[in-house]
């Protein structure tokens, strides 16, 4: 069912492209119908491997010589992968459809509609993929299908940058990736990821290979998944057309990374190191990008930054071993985002920019909009009876119990961390709400209240606001994913509430002392330096790219003044060699006789000496 | 007689055939000095030949061999010089350098175009 | 006895003499072109098709005997790494042949430009089946004097002098390099006594190690020259710059091919324990090829000069597969090959494309936003780059990623760590290629139109790109066709 869900995405990706010019009506129709079909594929492949005993599914043996340990072209799908398959379909049907509306009249729709196909075709690769190099295809194709749709509107320097900056640092990383895939493969005797689940459990890969492979790996998943050191593509991705953002930048492309490190869990659990790093790396990660969303002005960057956070979330559960909990944030964060980012575009769509102190009371207007998305941030912010609510309270139970009970002092980092970026969740999250939908509205001209947009775009808001708000059973009852649930801490519940509130709490406080202004106001001289997120960019831009750009300037001199001067001083070498020679051919025939004698003189000496042994 | 004697002079010959060849301008000259050095060779032979006790006379038969090419060779010299009087009235050789490797504007040196470096 | 391979050698030869009888009707002398090109593609595939699942076995053999004075034997034949490169050879011309029916060379006397596009083809195929040292250096030779007619006559209409400058200098270095390769065949022959491949690869591995250093030292500059290697390729750039397309593409796609061809055939079969020694060096300038080729493509103002430093960087992917003598090395060597001739073909036609319509190949003056003023045009473009950036799932990843793997493990004798150093540089090269291929999509294809509108794709240029568009996609998602017999041929004939 999968491969065939695949070859339905891949057909109306061609069909798009070929055809998607002679009539506007055709490539959204095309579009939704191959998408539509992986889904209802999708759903199949869900309802036969989930379940607790579900049995994975192999197609394909397809093997590829490479004159060592041979390729596999084989997929295997099992509960996570069944889950992620259904998350990536859904998210891409659903996106599809609201790309009708948002994205009509659009000229380069044909284009927009076959990449975000052959989009969701590799991330459901990466999801299905039992050979560590044909996840890597699926891996790369996503990459650059994020880089085409985030420079969809190529004419807009924005675009074109953030589009540069996104592909280059997940490719970075990438590079780190194959390597760790050599590691790891090398040290399980096989690139089946099945294969090399087995012999890590089996103990057949050494902790030293397992710690250098997984530290490798990390820097894929680092880029991919937007964390720090690579962390700052991400709000940069935001020009892309907002229902791209809710797909790759939220639902998919950037869970591509947590699914990684889910799926290869028993290789990274080997190496302690790894797994440290790992947790240190997203607890940076968590608390920057949350902080920096406090004081983000542009509606999408506060939600990138959310992304940024909450993927640390879901690496920090996993670097403590809690795969249900990392995979069930993963899951729910994939409903709530997509909503959150849909929503968002509604609103864009409505207003005609990102900027928050663009926007401000739009909550009578836009009335399906505004419910949606508040069940949307009540989810991110983990507000009871919403799904991030129970996926949030089962990473936070995972580091308790590992903090309390375990035997890595990660444990209390992850918790501890965990907690005020909770706050802090809470905080910005009620900040962008009502600095979107409430208080008066703000750099309006027209007076005019924005419109609610057609049914094509709110129906994704009210099915996706449904499962964030229905999620919460599932998260309950994972018993679909193969794990266990370990039960309520009811202490714990009651603190990350209390947090939870505490952060709303002041942002409304905030917000009402200023007088329905930006509650980040109150951050006072920290402001400046958060909405320039720590001027991260700028030391990329003194450490990497300026000195890159100088070596380039250097090699091309180094071409043009050295190496060129060298065949340049070849050429006029033999030209007054050939000068030397012309001289000699002066005519005079006498000459030529004296040269001839006197070489032949020389000659015979040279013998003689030589000939002889010496002149002794 | 001693071997020496006749590579003595024929030596002697030689040199001063090289010499003429190498140092003087009239055209017949040069040719003299040639037919000179040819003779030192062909003395050279000769000697050879009897000192080696050859049976089958190689050197003479050799010698005699260069006498006729030489006779064909001062011909055609001649013939040459006679010619070269004719057109350039004088046989200096130094004057004479029409195949110096040189273009139409007299210049030794010249690029054409197809040259390593245009 | 004619057998097939003097047949696809002869007739594109014959194919260059109808040409030149025909030259008085320029169209006629093009289709006979072409005609010619599609027999003789057709007939390259047979061999290969037969070459797939090979064992190591030559295949349409051809043995006569020459020059026996110097023991010079007529020898002909194709394994599993040559095939595939006299199909990409057929390929190429084809696609270079087709080119020319539509447009005529802005240099003039069109069939002349096609017999030498066709003696060119047929001294290739020759170099890529001899299985006799002289008789490759002939054809290796032959290939030369086409090419320097083709760069000195028909390049860059603008700068006379300086094509034929770039042409004379492509001469030069490729003939030194040739002339030290011939050094290292005649010592073979000193030290075995014949010049034919088959039994040299029994005799020469028993050659003393410090003659086999010696020759593994000759073919390493020799064949270096023409690869080109870091930091013999200077004169490659000139040599793209100034020729005109289809000079550019078989110089890029198969020229090129003959030094890594050799490196495979001679230096890593013949001289093992001589290629053990230089095996780092060679390993070394090929990944400080990759970094430089990159970071003087970023620099790059010009966008054929770019795609030739591109090829500098490409190639050394490939050094550095040779020169971890392994069979996964040699299997990734040829498959980057051939992905290089595909891609970086495809690159050149539509930089040329782009140089017939704008007139110039100037960063600067093609201007920005070719996506609005010639979609498909700068949609071919972006493809190709993003193929040679190497994307999974198009023809430049596996070559580049199996090299990669390569130097992850090389041949026992060799020093891991160094190899290891070697991987490492080669990943922040395929990074460095990203960037500027990203940047000069950016630069060119992106941003705010402000120059005119340029025509779009035209109905011939579709029929030469099509093939090598498709054979990006086949390569990429069935790396199989090349990869098949990776391990097998290479076990009879490599380590």
């Amino acid at each position: 069912m999968t491969v065939v869900g695949l070859v339905a995405l891949l057909l109306a990706a061609v069909a798009a492209v070929v055809v998607g010019h002679r009539d506007d009506r055709v490539p959204p129709l095309l579009g939704v119908a191959g998408s539509g079909v992986a889904w209802l594929c999708s759903v199949v492949v869900g309802a036969l491997h989930w379940g607790a005993n579900a049995a994975p599914t192999v197609t394909g043996s397809g093997r590829i010589e490479t004159g060592g340990l041979p390729i596999t072209v084989a997929l295997r799908v099992d509960q996570l992968s069944a889950s992620m398959v259904v998350l990536a379909t859904t998210v891409a049907l659903l996106v599809q459809v609201y790309s009708v509306a948002y994205l009509r009249g659009d000229p380069r729709y044909p284009s927009y509609t076959a990449i975000v196909s052959l989009f969701t075709a590799a991330m459901v690769l990466v999801v299905s993929a039992d050979d560590l190099f044909v996840l890597l295809v699926g891996w790369e194709v996503m990459g650059v299908c994020s880089y085409i749709l985030i420079s969809h509107h190529w004419e807009l320097e924005p675009a074109r940058a953030g589009a540069v900056k996104a592909f280059l640092m997940t490719r970075l990383g990438d590079i780190g990736l194959l390597f760790g895939f050599f590691v790891i493969g090398g040290a399980a005797g096989t690139y089946r990821i099945s294969g090399i689940v087995e012999a890590a459990a089996a103990g057949r890969i050494s902790g030293h290979q397992a710690t250098i492979g997984s530290l490798l790996m990390r820097c894929g998943v680092v880029g991919k998944s937007a964390q720090f050191p690579l962390h700052s593509w991400l709000p940069d991705a935001m020009p892309g057309p907002t229902p791209i953002s809710a797909l790759i930048h939220a639902a998919t492309m950037v869970a591509a990374g947590v699914f990684l490190v889910a799926r290869l869990l028993p290789v990274f659990a080997l190496s302690d190191v790894a797994m440290t790093t790992l947790a240190v790396i997203a607890c940076v990660t968590m608390l920057g990008s949350a902080l920096f969303a406090l004081a983000a002005d542009d509606l999408k960057r506060v939600l990138a930054w959310s992304t940024v956070s909450q993927l640390s979330y879901m690496f920090a559960a996993l670097t403590l071993g809690g795969y249900g909990a990392g995979v069930l944030h993963l899951l729910s964060h994939g409903a709530f985002k997509a909503l959150l980012f849909l929503a968002a575009g509604s609103v864009i769509h409505a207003v005609g920019t990102q900027r928050l102190d663009g926007m401000g009371g739009l909550r009578a207007s836009m009335p399906v909009t505004f419910v949606t998305m508040t069940v949307g941030y009540a989810a991110l912010a983990g507000v009871p009876p919403f799904v991030g609510f129970f996926s949030k309270d089962e990473i936070l139970g995972v580091a308790s119990d590992q903090a309390f009970h375990g035997a890595h002092g990660r444990g209390w980092l992850v918790l501890v961390v965990g907690l005020v970026v909770a706050g802090l969740t809470a905080a910005y999250s009620t900040r962008a709400w009502l600095m979107t939908f409430f208080g008066p509205r703000r750099g309006d001209r027209t007076g005019v209240p924005p419109p609610e947009p057609g049914w094509l775009m709110l129906g994704p808001l009210v099915a996706l606001s449904a499962a964030s708000t229905l999620g919460g059973v599932v998260v309950v009852w994972p018993s679909f994913l193969g794990v266990e649930r370990e039960g309520w801490h009811l202490g714990l519940v009651l603190v990350s509430l209390a947090v939870v509130a505490l952060g709303a709490a002041l942002a409304v406080a905030e917000w009402t002392r200023l007088g329905h202004m930006d509650p980040a106001a109150s951050l006072g001289r920290l402001r400046p330096v958060l909405a320039r997120e720590a001027s991260y960019d700028a030391l990329v831009d003194w450490t990497v790219v300026r000195p890159g750009r100088w070596l380039a300037g250097l090699t091309r001199l180094n071409e043009i003044e050295v190496v060129d001067r060298y065949a340049a001083a070849g050429d006029i070498g033999s030209q007054w060699g050939s000068r030397l020679v012309r001289w000699a051919h002066n005519g005079n025939a006498q000459r030529y006789l004296t040269a001839v004698v006197i070489g032949a003189v020389g000659v015979a000496v040279l013998v003689g000496v030589i000939g002889t042994g010496g002149p002794s | 007689m001693p071997l020496l004697f006749p590579l003595v002079v024929s030596s002697v010959l030689f040199g001063i055939g090289v010499y003429i060849v190498l140092a003087r301008r009239h055209a017949v000259l040069v040719l003299m000095g040639v037919e000179l050095m040819l003779n030192a060779v062909n003395l050279n032979l000769v000697a050879f030949d009897a000192w080696w006790h050859d049976t089958l006379d190689a050197g003479q038969v050799l010698a005699l061999f260069v006498i006729a090419i030489a006779a064909a060779e001062i011909g055609l010299g001649l013939a040459i010089v006679l010619l070269v009087f004719r057109t350039h009235q004088h046989v200096d050789i130094d004057r004479l350098r029409e195949l110096a490797d040189r273009d139409e504007t007299g210049a030794v040196e010249a690029d054409d175009d197809r040259s390593v470096v245009s | 006895m004619i057998g097939g391979l003097e047949l696809l050698i002869g007739l594109p030869l014959l194919g260059a003499v109808a040409v030149l009888l025909l030259a008085r009707r320029e169209q006629l002398a093009a289709w006979v072109g072409v005609v010619v090109g599609t027999v003789t593609l057709a007939g390259a595939v047979v061999p290969w098709y037969s070459t797939i699942r090979d064992d190591g076995r030559f295949v349409a053999r051809s043995d006569a005997g020459w020059i026996a004075a110097l023991d010079v034997r007529w020898s002909l034949g194709l394994d599993a790494l040559s095939a595939p490169l006299v199909v990409l050879t057929a390929l190429l011309s084809w696609c270079c042949l087709v080119s020319l029916v539509r447009r005529a060379p802005v240099c003039g006397f069109r069939p002349g430009l096609v017999s030498l596009v066709l003696v060119i083809e047929a001294a290739s195929i020759g170099t890529f089946a001899a299985l006799d040292l002289i008789v490759f250096f002939v054809f290796f030779e032959l290939v030369l004097i086409p090419m320097w007619f083709v760069i000195a006559d028909w390049g860059d209409e603008e700068d006379p002098i300086g094509r034929r400058r770039a042409a004379t200098r492509f001469l030069v270095v490729t003939v030194i390099g040739s002339a030290l390769m011939l050094i290292g065949f005649v010592l073979l022959h000193v030290k075995t006594g014949t010049f034919d491949v088959i039994a040299l690869r029994s005799l020469a591995p028993r050659i003393d190690h410090s003659t086999q250093v010696v020759i593994a030292a000759f073919f390493l500059f020799g064949f270096g020259a023409k690869v080109p290697m870091w930091p013999l390729h200077f004169w490659l750039p000139d040599a793209h710059s100034k020729a005109p397309t289809v000079g550019s593409v078989l110089l890029a796609g198969v020229l090129l091919k003959l030094g890594t061809y050799g490196l495979l055939r001679f230096w890593f079969e013949l001289v093992p324990s001589g290629a053990t020694t230089v095996a780092p060096y060679l390993g070394a300038l090929g990944v400080v090829g990759i970094v430089y080729g990159a970071l003087a493509c970023l620099a790059q103002t010009d966008l054929k000069r770019l795609i030739a430093y591109s090829s500098v960087g490409h190639m050394g992917f490939v050094l550095l597969a040779v020169s971890t003598l392994t069979t996964q090395g040699r299997a990734a060597a040829n498959f980057a090959n051939v992905a290089h001739g595909v891609i970086t073909g495809l690159l050149f036609f539509v930089v040329g494309a782009v140089k017939d319509r704008v007139g110039s190949t100037d960063l600067e003056r093609i201007g920005a936003a070719l996506y609005a003023r010639a979609p498909r045009l700068a949609v071919i473009f972006a493809f190709g780059a993003v193929a040679s950036l190497g994307l999974p799932g198009l023809a430049g990843f596996w070559g580049e990623m199996l090299a990669m793997l390569a130097a992850y493990s090389p041949a026992d004798e060799l020093s891991r760590p160094t190899y290891l150093t070697f991987m490492a540089v080669a990943g922040l090269g395929a990074v460095l290629t990203t960037a500027y291929f990203v940047v000069v999509i950016r630069r060119v294809c992106q941003g705010a139109s402000e120059h005119d509108a340029v025509p779009d794709v035209e109905g011939d240029e579709w029929v030469a790109w099509s093939p090598l568009v498709a054979a990006v996609l086949v390569l990429g998602i069935f790396p199989v066709v090349m990869l098949w017999s990776a391990s097998s041929s290479a076990s009879a004939g490599g380590r």
